[in-house]
């Protein structure tokens, strides 16, 4: 059982999930407090030590089924009988016909075949994280896809040789089977198709999703950015002053009262001792401000900047209450543009953005690459401290969403908030990639009018 | 835990089939761990599975066995539980349940923004440090006077500093005081996810080996074993190595069938079919886009509002008027309220 067990957690690092030979030990001593023949059990023991937050359960319950349920035959080793010998020789044959040119897919489709889906899972792996090269003349989005092609033509061979050797080879296999080790065949090769096509859902049970919003202002509350009109404009910056004028003196009062918190009697002592011991100056503890940093990655793409131009002008207006505010534009290529406003004033700022930022306003949207150059150039602005806010459709012209680079942002910061300026209900539709997205945020808001907007800023502020 | 020793010898065998020694002889160890301490092992709170369904039962927690599992294996290997899952599911309550059900104290520790070690942990006094060596001149005078030099009273006075840096003067806080404590307790540190990536980490030395270090004085060893409970809402993630330190346990909302158990054990005697309708409707509810969801505590308190009305068939109107327990946001209870029909549907 130990050995199985093992097995089964190579499997689970081999498909990206963290196990630590710590966790292994504690499962191998758990298991001899509990009946493990009763599977609920044995179940849950592997299940509490291996999947340690609800986000990774998914992944642990499919590997979970696929090894201990459909790779069932191996486990038990049973003694040999007709149907496994043909089995045997059908393997042996493919074996041998098959890896002649070395190629190490081919092979794990027949490990994959044979029970030990080890390497498979490796592969898979490594395929559904593979990224688009940053093309020169033409970009696409081919190339998981076309990988993965490639995959199922192989489990298609497979599965055309596999017939053709039961068909031909009536001598070495037995007829009487014939038909149960084709149907064993094609179970597995069909769930080895399964886990290329499917990648495992990752639950998000922590996920604040909010669509609603409070009756700030009843009129212009509801229009939606994009659609505002130039009056209108005009009356949201309004609102916006005012509201940052707002927020600035609660921010203020904090600063106010944390000098009247309880007494710090280590420098009051200390301070004493100038008066003969006497406490004359007494000092109060500072009560930390709630300063976290913001990094925000903006897509400067048409209907998105209608709304995104109002959430950098409050975040600056608000520079105070953060210790330290990064923002990052895209369109397809990112760039940094936290300098541009230190060096002007914020609505200057933001009208220079639009033209002087080095980036191609006219490519196509791309948020994959995005993220990719996030990582590769920024990635060191991410600490636990910091709060990544991303403003943008998701919509992405149906390019490589790579969404478990977000992932590994997620790893990397404290919260990842996504602020849509769509509402909720066309989430789904055309290019969208919100539903990718969004497993991998601590929070989704639809933000597309401004009491959506004044709902964030006084929830993240305050 | 009673411990079948064909089993346990069913175990050596195989994992001495496979290889890793290592493993083996962790096993074999604990194994004379078990056989050592008879049937029951004293450090042994629960006898099997059954008994934490059974005595968490008694303190009206209803508790699927999944959750008495996790409970009864952290137990046995004391290790901290992380409890996972949406607010109000009885994460807290599990703490609570477990610590009447063996009567151990709960020490409760809430964590927050800026939570840190003096406010979790420990904190000199110093007031009471300096008014004791005001009051102590005298005393100090005394075993200086005998030295010769500056350097030499230094010395004589190094040789007491301990006086000063004792427990006498440590204000314990509730870390400390779970360590410290002479009966074993339940601790239950709350709401991990609000607090700050450097208190977690500060955790980890309690968590692994229930031991605080406090540099003036030393490593404190736990003297009893604590129950540890972590609760998180998922707010942010747990680091890896707070996680290998525990046992995870996810709480979802309750089925029906379950929710309806918890309010009649809260609520014995109501009726069986308004009960139904009652958990039915809040579970469809969690479906909607609130700003809070309703949780199991809130459908006890409607149903005893219920109850106390003395309203035994549900109407639309009722419901209306009757939200207040359950939804605790004037946009809810309107979204609620424009829903109605939904709701009721059967």
């Amino acid at each position: 059982m130990v050995n199985m067990t093992l097995r089964f957690v190579n499997c689970c690092r081999a498909a990206d999930l963290r196990i630590s030979t710590a966790e292994v030990l504690d499962v191998v001593r758990q298991l001899t407090l509990i009946d493990p023949y009763d599977e609920f059990l044995f179940h849950t023991v592997l299940r509490t030590n291996f999947a340690k937050s609800h986000r990774d359960q998914d992944l642990f319950e499919r590997l979970y089924t696929l090894f201990f349920h459909e790779m069932k035959s191996d486990l038990t080793e049973a003694e040999n009988t007709v149907e496994s010998d043909g089995f045997d020789a059908v393997i042996a044959e493919l074996t041998k016909e098959m890896t002649a040119d070395g190629d190490a897919m081919k092979q794990a489709l027949i490990d994959f075949l044979s029970g030990s889906p080890l390497g498979y899972l490796d592969l898979i792996n490594k395929l559904h994280k593979q990224e688009e090269l940053a093309a020169a003349v033409l970009k696409s989005n081919m190339t998981q896809l076309s990988s993965r092609l490639d995959v199922m033509l192989k489990i298609n061979t497979i599965k055309q040789k596999v017939l053709q050797f039961l068909g031909s080879n009536h001598a070495v296999v037995d007829d009487s089977v014939t038909a149960s080790i084709e149907t064993a065949v094609n179970r597995r090769l069909n769930s080895a198709y399964d886990l290329l096509t499917q990648e495992a859902k990752t639950k998000n049970a922590g996920l604040k999703k909010i669509a609603h919003s409070d009756e700030h202002y009843t009129e212009i509350g509801h229009v939606p950015f994009s659609s505002l009109s130039g009056r209108e404009i005009e009356e949201v910056r309004d609102v916006i002053k005012q509201l940052v004028k707002k927020l600035e003196e609660i921010a203020t009062l904090r600063y106010s009262v944390a000098k009247k918190g309880a007494i710090d009697v280590k420098k009051t002592l200390r301070r004493a001792g100038k008066y003969l011991g006497i406490p004359i100056e007494i000092v109060r503890k500072d009560k930390p401000l709630r300063k976290g940093k913001i990094v925000v990655i903006c897509d400067v793409s048409g209907s998105v900047w209608a709304m995104a131009r109002f959430m950098l002008n409050i975040l600056y207006a608000l520079q105070e209450c953060f210790s330290k505010v990064k923002s990052f534009i895209f369109v397809s290529e990112l760039a940094e543009v936290t300098d541009v406003f230190i060096k002007k004033e914020v609505n200057e700022a933001i009208e220079s953005i639009m033209t002087d930022a080095p980036i191609e306003y006219q490519a196509q949207t791309d948020y994959g690459m995005a993220f990719q150059n996030f990582r590769k150039r920024h990635l060191a602005d991410l600490d636990k401290k910091t709060t990544l806010i991303i403003i943008g459709d998701a919509r992405s012209n149906y390019q490589n969403p790579q969404d478990h680079i977000l992932k590994e942002l997620r790893d990397k910061c404290r919260r990842i908030i996504w602020l849509n300026p769509e509402q909720e209900k066309f989430w789904a539709d055309g290019d969208s990639e919100m539903a990718l997205y969004k497993d991998h945020c601590h929070e989704v808001r639809a933000c597309g009018n401004l009491n959506q907007l004044i709902d964030f800023i006084q929830e993240l502020v305050l | 835990m009673r411990c079948r020793t064909s089993d346990c010898e069913g175990f050596i065998i195989i994992s001495y089939n496979v290889h890793a020694d290592f493993v083996y002889t962790r096993i074999s160890s604990h194994v004379s761990y078990i056989s050592g301490h008879g049937t029951k092992g004293e450090g042994m709170e629960f006898e099997n599975i059954l008994e934490v369904q059974e005595k968490l039962e008694s303190q009206k927690y209803i508790s699927s066995r999944e959750i008495s599992t996790v409970v009864f294996l952290a137990v046995a290997m004391e290790k901290p539980i992380l409890v996972e899952g949406p607010a109000g599911v009885g994460k807290t309550e599990l703490a609570k349940s477990i610590a009447k059900a063996l009567g151990r104290p709960l020490i409760r520790m809430q964590c927050y923004e800026g939570l840190d070690e003096s406010k979790s942990l420990y904190e000199w006094e110093y007031a009471k440090q300096l008014l004791y060596t005001q009051m102590l001149k005298d005393k100090i005078t005394d075993i200086v006077s005998e030295t010769a030099s500056l350097a030499d009273a230094v010395d004589e006075i190094a040789n007491h500093e301990d006086a000063f840096f004792s427990e006498k003067f440590i204000q314990t806080r509730p870390l400390l005081a779970a360590i410290k404590s002479p009966e074993p307790v339940v601790l239950l540190i709350d709401e991990i996810d609000k607090s700050d990536p450097e208190f977690e980490a500060f955790l980890l030395e309690l968590l692994s080996d229930f031991q605080i270090t406090i540099p003036e004085i030393g490593t404190m060893t736990a003297v009893t074993q604590p129950i540890v409970f972590l609760t998180s809402n998922n707010y942010r993630d747990m680091s890896d190595a707070l996680k290998r330190r525990c046992i995870h346990l996810f709480i979802d909302y309750p089925d029906i069938e379950t929710e309806m158990n918890i309010v009649r054990i809260k609520l014995p005697g109501i009726d069986e079919i308004l009960l139904k309708k009652i958990v039915t409707i809040v579970a469809r509810m969690r479906d909607m886009d609130l700003k809070k969801k309703p949780c199991i505590s809130e459908t006890i308190d409607w149903a005893k509002a219920l109850l106390t009305l003395q309203i035994d068939e549900l109407s639309p109107e009722i419901i209306a008027t009757t939200l207040n327990p359950l939804l605790k946001y004037k946009a809810d209870c309107d979204l609620v309220k424009r829903n109605l029909p939904e709701l009721m549907a059967s």
